[in-house]
């Protein structure tokens, strides 16, 4: 963790308009995130903070307020569909709750169709040396438990080398040891590696690792609590 | 390899059912595409070395006698390069061993070898020498079909004698590359022979020293396009002579039927694979629509990771170019196969060329793979496009189940309600996706009118077939005398041994005019209530014969612009007579040449003959012995110069034509097949996996696997029933234009829409249906039902 912010979220709001229907879904967030953070963003369904990790990942833009990259440098909130797909081609990698594979690709190729993006990337089997997955590399997702394909998803989200890994509910889908051993191998990178971690979940025991903890709630930040003692992964439970 | 294009190749491997019947399709339109773009340039090739070879003529004029020294007044036409006055009489041959006089042409040819208009290229032996007077070159098809080699003899019966010949080659011209003798539309190399003999004996044998019958000319380039005004110059110069046919390039027997093939492959190059690459580009479309849209998550994350757009488009253009590489690779290779084939077997049995070129051209195997690799690009842009245009984190979340919506249908609650509920599932399946609907009725009506078309032409060539010998000729034999001889002749050759029946006619060389529209054709003279040749009006009965004035083939009257009741003038072509008025007496059908009738008497009082005649058609008693008698003394008739035969001429056409149908036919149900089979099962096998949830639902509710694939069944016939109902008008409407579009002065097919043919259409278009229905009951049967329940939302 460093004094440096590389997410900096002002007045940031986002609004659907689904036909005739707005729906507004997040309403003046004010966020600081700093390099090295391990950010866990807590909230029931429904409460935006998908589209707060969307937003931050570049996946879509905010309505109105910014969002700055590495500020003051960057204002990702700004950016052109093209900007925005370097910005997560070099800055970002996203783990998704439901893994998100090509089910026609093995490990090792799932994960070098991101590590091959990055002119920084790092070898496949090197990424999946890391989420502990050496010995399944040839593997297709079908052939593999949920747990296992997380880890795939993990490495390939790490292979391209970036600086905030961006994970949704990752462990939304699997049972508690699986789960536990995910955080394991996020909570890892984030010390290791000293990759930027930012997690949103429903489940909010997991809260008790992360150094920063966001509560959102309909649409807006309820609580922001810094946590200089975080809990290590295996002795969470729910 | 990447990531991505090993996900690809993959991808392919496990659809391959599905694209072998689209890459079937696409092939299908390449091959015809190279097939028929490399069998126009082989002809195309072949017609232009060949004519260049033979100094091809670029027109013909033929009289009744003329001087040599006089054609030097051609010089003075301006647009007139070079001409060569020629011999040109008709022969009948004796050949030994066969019954029946074989008829054909004779030609002077100058002593010497030279580079003259319309020579010829030697095949075997060689041009005359100085040895016999008597020597005589070949055709050489004549001569390899009557197994005559150089060295052997024959005997022609010209100017009512009989001659003895030395063979002392066998040649081919470029003004005989499709040699039809007599009045007939296809080739028959055994019984038309060309000979040519030194200009020398020719005028000695038909007594023309320094004089000639015809002329054949080249023109200086500016004419070449618009020859029709030196021509008509030309005409005006030898009219003094009798000329009896001025015939430019375009006319010439020869070059119309090769022209004809010619253009007729160009506008089948076009059609053709534009039907099969549309509905080709149509279902790859469909599929490329339903698998961008399965990969929705794939692609969401794709883009979150960082591709950009245009990686992502490349990535899915790919699944479909490879489809269109493979597909244009595939269909090159046939194709330029099936011109190989098609040149080597077919056109050298229809054209005489020395030398048929049968070539792979590059250029076109190379289009052919690059419009199909256009197509399919093209088919697969809209499914990609699509997918583009959602934001990454739009495109990673499921697509929101279908909306349920009644259908028009529903609108008649009584009607809605007495359809079982399987109808009323597949009847929403057809309007939930209207674009796939649509995809399957226009694929299902390309493959109807394809058949319509084929089937259609069929009927009509029957028909004409039909027409032509059963209802206007329907003599055995017909002998022709060279010039006319007195009604005694008549009665001779009806006594003679084996003649059941026979009836006199007189035929008359003339031009016909009206205003300022002229024709040159034959009228035939017939005695009243003939049996042989009959007139038949265009209700299809018999025309009485009028006592006085013409009958007009409906073509002929339409050229001259006349109807019943106007007058026409008329002049015949090889004697001095004045012109006279006639009367265009009624209108008859005819589909082979520009026919027109008179009554003999008539026609003998306009000509000032007293009873002539210098045709007779005849009857033979059905036994061979006796006919075979009777040919045989035919034989010694010298007065004989030509024997023809409808009997023959009919049969020749029918195994010709009917064969050459029947192959085009056949293949034709093939590709039809693969549009109706390859259409029905892609959009079966895609509504299956959209529907998976659905009907492992329905499974389990209790519903057998026959009856959900009734269901999807019902849903391909109803939108069978729908493309056949399209493609009937299309295809009738199609064959309309091309039995139009075919009509020359030498041939008209007539329109004809027989129920057998729709019927057969709807069976083949049906079952093709049924059988694409195999395969989707499988996958019906094979279903992972539990795995199908439990889709992710």
């Amino acid at each position: 963790m460093s004094d440096k912010t590389i997410i900096s979220i002002q007045n940031v709001s986002k609004t659907f308009v689904m036909g005739d229907v707005k729906v507004p879904v997040l309403h003046s967030v004010n966020l600081e995130i700093h390099e090295g953070d391990f950010v866990v963003i807590v909230g029931p369904s429904g409460s935006g903070k998908s589209t707060l990790l969307n937003l931050i990942g570049g996946l879509d833009r905010p309505t109105s307020g910014e969002i700055w990259f590495d500020s003051p440098d960057q204002k990702i909130s700004g950016f052109s569909d093209s900007e925005l797909t370097a910005y997560r081609r070099e800055h970002v990698g996203f783990v998704f709750q439901f893994y998100n594979l090509v089910p026609t690709l093995t490990a090792t190729e799932n994960v070098q169709v991101a590590s091959e993006l990055s002119h920084e990337g790092m070898p496949p089997e090197e990424a999946l040396n890391l989420v502990g997955l050496e010995h399944r590399v040839e593997h297709f997702p079908s052939q593999m438990s949920g747990g296992e394909q997380q880890r795939v998803a993990i490495a390939r989200a790490i292979a391209k080398n970036p600086r905030v890994l961006l994970c949704d509910e990752p462990t939304g889908a699997l049972d508690l040891s699986t789960g536990r051993s995910i955080l394991g191998v996020l909570h890892r990178l984030n010390q290791e590696l000293g990759k930027t971690v930012i997690l949103i979940t429903h489940n909010s025991a997991i809260a008790e690792m992360g150094t920063l903890c966001v509560h959102i709630g309909s649409g807006t930040i309820a609580s922001k609590e810094s946590n200089p003692h975080p809990v290590s992964p295996e002795e969470i439970s729910w | 390899m990447k990531p991505l294009n090993r996900k690809l190749l993959r991808e392919l491997f496990r659809a391959k059912g599905m694209l072998a019947a689209i890459i079937s399709i696409i092939a299908a339109g390449v091959l015809f595409f190279v097939g028929m773009a490399s069998l126009y340039y082989n002809l195309e090739t072949s017609r232009r070395l060949y004519y260049s070879k033979c100094r091809m003529a670029d027109f013909t004029v033929t009289v009744k006698k003329m001087p040599v020294v006089e054609l030097e007044q051609l010089h003075e036409i301006k647009g007139v390069s070079e001409f060569r006055p020629r011999i040109l009489f008709p022969v009948t041959v004796d050949l030994p061993g066969v019954e029946r006089p074989v008829s054909g042409q004779i030609l002077s040819l100058p002593e010497e070898p030279a580079p003259i208009i319309n020579n010829i290229v030697i095949r075997k032996g060689s041009y005359f020498t100085d040895s016999l007077s008597s020597e005589i070159i070949l055709n050489d098809t004549f001569a390899t079909e009557r197994d005559l080699e150089p060295g052997d003899q024959i005997e022609l019966i010209l100017n009512e004698r009989k001659e003895v010949f030395h063979i002392v080659g066998t040649a081919l011209s470029s003004e005989y590359v499709y040699v039809v003798g007599g009045g007939g539309i296809v080739p028959d190399p055994a019984n038309f022979g060309i000979f040519y003999i030194k200009e020398s004996l020719a005028e000695d044998l038909f007594n023309y020293q320094e004089a000639a019958n015809q002329v054949v000319g080249i023109l200086e380039e500016p004419s070449r396009k618009q020859p029709d005004d030196v021509l008509d110059r030309i005409e005006r110069k030898l009219e003094p002579y009798g000329v009896s046919a001025v015939t430019p390039l375009e006319d010439q027997s020869s070059h119309f039927f090769l022209s004809s093939e010619i253009e007729n492959l160009k506008t089948v190059v076009i059609i053709l694979p534009g039907i099969f690459l549309t509905v080709a580009a149509i279902i790859l479309n469909i599929l490329m629509l339903r698998l961008v849209e399965q990969q929705r998550t794939i692609v969401g994350t794709l883009k979150a990771i960082g591709y950009t757009n245009r990686e992502i488009l490349i990535h899915y253009l790919k699944f479909g170019g490879t489809i269109g590489l493979c597909g244009g690779a595939l269909g090159s290779t046939l194709g330029y196969l099936f011109a190989e084939v098609m040149t080597k077997h077919v056109y050298s049995k229809f054209f005489a060329f020395p030398k048929l070129v049968n070539q792979p051209y590059p250029g076109v195997l190379l289009t052919g793979v690059v419009i199909s690799l256009l197509f399919s690009l093209l088919g697969s842009m809209r499914g990609v496009t699509k997918v583009m245009a959602l934001s990454p984190a739009e495109a990673m979340r499921p697509k929101p189940p279908v909306r349920g919506r009644r259908i028009w249908l529903e609108k008649w609650t009584g009607l809605w309600k007495s359809l079982t509920l399987q109808t009323q599932f597949s009847l929403r399946g057809i309007s939930r996706n209207r674009m796939r609907s649509l995809a399957g009725i226009f694929a299902a009506s390309m493959g109807t009118m394809l058949l319509m078309v084929v089937l259609l032409m069929y009927d009509s060539m029957e028909e004409m077939m039909d027409f032509q010998f059963t209802k206007i000729l329907v003599n055995d034999f017909e002998i022709g005398f060279k010039d006319p001889r007195g009604y005694g002749a008549f009665l001779e050759t009806k006594r003679m041994p084996g003649v059941d029946y026979a009836e006199p006619m007189l035929h008359i060389a003339c031009t016909l005019q009206h205003e300022h529209r002229e024709k040159k054709v034959t009228v035939t003279g017939l005695i009243p209530g003939s049996r042989l040749t009959i007139p038949v009006n265009t209700e299809g009965d018999r025309e009485p014969l009028p006592t006085v004035g013409l009958l007009l083939s409906k073509r002929l009257a339409e050229i001259l612009d006349v109807g019943v009741g106007d007058q026409i003038w008329f002049e015949p072509t090889d004697r001095e007579e004045e012109l006279k008025k006639v009367p265009v007496a009624g209108i008859i059908n005819s589909y082979l040449g520009l026919s027109a009738y008179a009554d003999i008497d008539y026609l003998n009082r306009i000509v000032d003959y007293e009873d002539a005649v210098n045709s007779i058609q005849l009857k033979t008693v059905r036994d061979p012995t006796v006919e075979a008698e009777f040919l045989r003394q035919l034989k010694n008739t010298p007065v004989v110069q030509s024997v023809s035969s409808a009997r023959h001429d009919r049969q020749l056409l029918e195994e010709t034509m009917t064969g050459q149908l029947m192959i085009s036919l056949s293949i034709t149900i093939v590709f039809a097949g693969m549009i109706f089979f390859g259409s029905v099962l892609n959009s079966s096998l895609i509504s299956l996996s959209e529907r998976e949830q659905e009907i492992a639902t329905l499974h389990v509710l209790g519903y057998t696997t026959r009856e959900i694939a009734r269901m999807f069944l019902q849903e391909s016939l109803i939108l069978n029933l729908v493309g056949l109902l399209v493609g009937l008008p299309l295809g009738i409407g199609l064959g309309w234009l091309m039995c139009v579009s075919m009509g020359t002065d030498l041939f008209r097919i007539p329109f004809v829409i027989k129920p057998g043919s729709i019927l057969i259409t709807i069976v083949v278009g049906t079952g093709f249906t049924l059988l694409a229905h195999v395969p989707l009951k499988r996958s019906i049967d094979r279903m992972d039902w539990v795995s199908a329940l439990n889709v992710k939302e």
